[in-house]
């Protein structure tokens, strides 16, 4: 334990020279803009700033990727509180309470829970983080290609089950992306498939320009299509957080940080999935349940504090299955993967430090979120009262730029494009995007174990069913989607109902 | 079992199916017909064609039970039966006039001989100046409509490119 401290603490002091504290604060400021800003989202952020870091040192690079990443899923409370549009879609849950207390002349005072909450719900997820990934690491060592195949797979699956109202759809989309990570050439003799010819299909669809597309530019596509709303912003009252509203609701802020953080270690589920969480557990247990959509602090509260936890438990499976829990930590994985750092079960054998380094960075993010939320409101209003007509332009010039600059090919912009226009499309037909970038992000790793695993037991199918944790991952898997079943959650109500002691009657 | 109204109407899910057991059967048909790597010393599990072959059965698998399941909700709730949807819409015209403009930009005005800072300058300036033309004419401001679109196209040219090129090396289009 004291050797983790020691570490954590050389981490700490490893960022404290002029210009990584400089790179803190400028990319805490990008990713409170970015998280502000509508038509922005989180994952376009750290895509576009994956583009920018590039070149940089490997440790400054994740620095700034995982400041705009706390950022973003922190500046998009404000939005939600001053004009009840949420500037991702991790903040929706905040709006039903933010906004209410904004009209009630309170915005101040929310902005303020908003900045306690996603500090310590940070704080939490990067205990969690520091503690679980060693422990998580070193149980992942134990994974093999058959265990790998059905983990991919279960986060496609709960993705599409967790993420928007229809698991089916949420399927369907995650299959769509476990297709496109097949186009290319496959890894064992090299074939070209479904490339048609061309030598750029032929390398497959970069991770970075998919993302871009599908979140960047579908959710200006989304923009454009709606009619803008015109943007009036009262005035308020102090940000400063209330020290009295964190010591009444603590119980409040522990549970959606633990809540948040278990959320983010699912593949795929993401903050958004994370704050409704959080605010359903604090209304079934508050006294004010009635305030909850009203101007709650506790629902608030819990909100923030369950989006903001996401972020480290997020990069947990990251760092030790190489496995994102949320879409920007997948473009958080692509940049680790860019930059020659190898996520995954030997991250603690090869790189141990490198985990105390991450923690060192949410810590530094943490601090960066704290001073904007203290400083940065009369800025950010200005910024939010830009008119749509401007911001739109340039964020689609950046998703040029951005998709571009990985591998400085042409086809990466028309990847975007295409991307851009599925993601729209399936937004508007009521599919989940999120299990089409899972599937994106895992279906190399999904194919890969199955195809190993194959060779390995030299065609046989046993192995995946009969190893230990293959067993448990197949078994969850077939629980979660038979549980979606009508036909089955009928049975089991039927049974729950007859096991239940009968009620006398006077 | 309940009115189950979705978002999606029964019809446009049924539309939905057809197209992903369609697109599924493509790929499950492509898959199969790919070379079988026999002389490689390939067997049946290490074919190329066998991962995609799978993905593609099991789309079009899905496709045809979320066909299946609109026709019944159909019977229920009729083929055109919804949540409404609330959402201010703005005209077809102007999101097809900014999807082309989106599409001008990155498909002709990028990476084609013209310099980036000059396209991207173009690009942003049209954009500002054609979507807020309609506003700037009621107002009668449409010179200074035009002059704020022209500065945001070149200010955000000359940005990007600073930015990006200068301050982090990254080579642009």
């Amino acid at each position: 334990m004291f050797e983790g401290l020691i570490a954590f603490g050389h981490s700490l002091w490893s960022f404290c020279d002029p210009l990584s504290l400089g790179l803190i604060l400028l990319s805490s400021l990008v990713g409170v803009i970015i998280g502000a800003l509508p038509g922005l989202t989180a994952t376009m952020g750290v895509a576009l700033m994956t583009t920018l870091t590039i070149k940089m040192p490997s440790n400054q690079a994740l620095l700034v990727l995982i400041c705009t990443y706390v950022g973003a899923i922190y500046g998009g409370s404000r939005s939600a509180i001053l004009l009840n549009i949420p500037g991702t879609p991790a903040s929706a849950a905040s709006c039903l309470d933010g906004y209410a207390l904004a009209k009630q002349g309170h915005a101040g005072r929310a902005m303020g829970i908003a900045t306690s909450g996603s500090v310590l719900g940070t704080l939490i997820g990067m205990f969690f983080l520091a503690l679980f990934t060693p422990i998580l690491g070193n149980l992942a060592l134990k994974f093999g290609s058959y265990e790998f195949f059905w983990l991919a797979l279960f986060g496609v699956i709960i993705a599409g089950t967790l993420t928007g109202d229809d698991p089916l759809k949420g399927w369907i989309a995650g299959l769509v992306g476990i297709f496109t990570a097949a186009v290319g050439q496959e890894a064992i003799y090299a074939y070209d498939r479904f490339s048609f010819g061309s030598r750029d299909l032929a390398g497959g669809f970069n991770l970075v320009p998919a993302l871009v597309g599908a979140f960047g530019f579908a959710e200006l596509l989304m923009a454009v299509r709606e009619r803008p709303a015109p943007v009036k912003i009262s005035p308020f009252d102090s940000v400063i957080p209330k020290l009295k509203d964190v010591t009444k609701y603590w119980r409040t802020i522990l549970r959606s940080g633990v809540i948040g953080t278990f959320i983010g270690i699912l593949p795929g589920v993401g903050e958004d999935v994370a704050a409704w969480s959080s605010y359903a557990a604090a209304k079934r247990v508050s006294k004010e349940k009635d305030l909850f959509g009203k101007g709650s602090i506790d629902g608030l509260m819990a909100a923030e504090t369950g989006d903001n936890a996401c972020v480290p438990g997020a990069v947990i499976p990251v760092l030790t299955l190489a496995i994102p829990g949320s879409a920007p930590a997948a473009v958080l994985m692509a940049a680790m993967l860019i930059h020659g750092i190898r996520p995954g079960p030997m991250i603690m054998v090869e790189n141990p430090t490198f985990v105390y380094d991450v923690v060192a960075m949410m810590m530094f993010a943490t601090i960066g979120i704290l001073i904007y939320g203290l400083t940065l409101t009369n800025l950010l209003i200005k910024v939010l009262m830009v008119p749509k007509p401007i911001i739109l332009p340039i964020i689609f010039v950046l998703c040029v730029v951005g998709s571009y600059a990985i591998s400085q090919r042409l086809f990466d912009v028309w990847v975007m494009l295409g991307f851009g226009v599925l993601g729209y499309a399936l937004r508007r037909f009521h599919y989940p995007v999120a299990p089409l970038v899972l599937g994106i992000v895992l279906g190399d790793l999904m194919e890969k174990g199955f195809r190993r695993g194959l060779v390995l037991s030299d065609g046989e199918l046993g192995p995946f069913f009969t190893r230990p944790i293959s067993a448990v991952l197949w078994i969850s898997i077939l629980l979660v989607i038979l549980l979606k079943f009508p036909v089955v959650t009928r049975l089991l109500g039927r049974m729950k109902r007859r096991a239940a002691p009968p009620t006398s009657t006077p | 079992m309940s009115t189950d109204i979705f978002p999606s109407s029964p019809r446009r899910d049924l539309q939905g199916g057809v197209a992903w057991t369609m697109f599924g059967c493509i790929i499950a048909v492509l898959s199969w017909q790919m070379d079988r790597m026999v002389q490689q010393g390939a067997t049946l599990h290490t074919a190329p064609g066998l991962w995609p072959g799978i993905v593609g059965t099991l789309l079009a698998v899905l496709g045809g039970v979320l066909m299946l399941r609109s026709w019944r909700r159909a019977q229920r709730i009729g083929w055109d039966a919804a949540e409404a949807d609330d959402t201010d819409y703005a005209p077809v015209s102007s999101f097809a006039l900014a999807a082309a403009m989106f599409f001008v930009y990155a498909l002709l005005l990028v990476g084609r001989g013209l310099p980036f800072w000059l396209g991207t300058a173009l690009f942003v300036a049209a954009f500002v100046f054609v979507f807020q033309y309609t506003g700037r004419k009621a107002t009668g401001t449409v010179l200074r409509g035009f002059l704020v679109a022209l500065a945001c196209g070149v200010i955000t040219a000359i940005l990007v490119t600073l930015v990006f090129e200068q301050l982090f090396y990254v080579r642009l289009p």
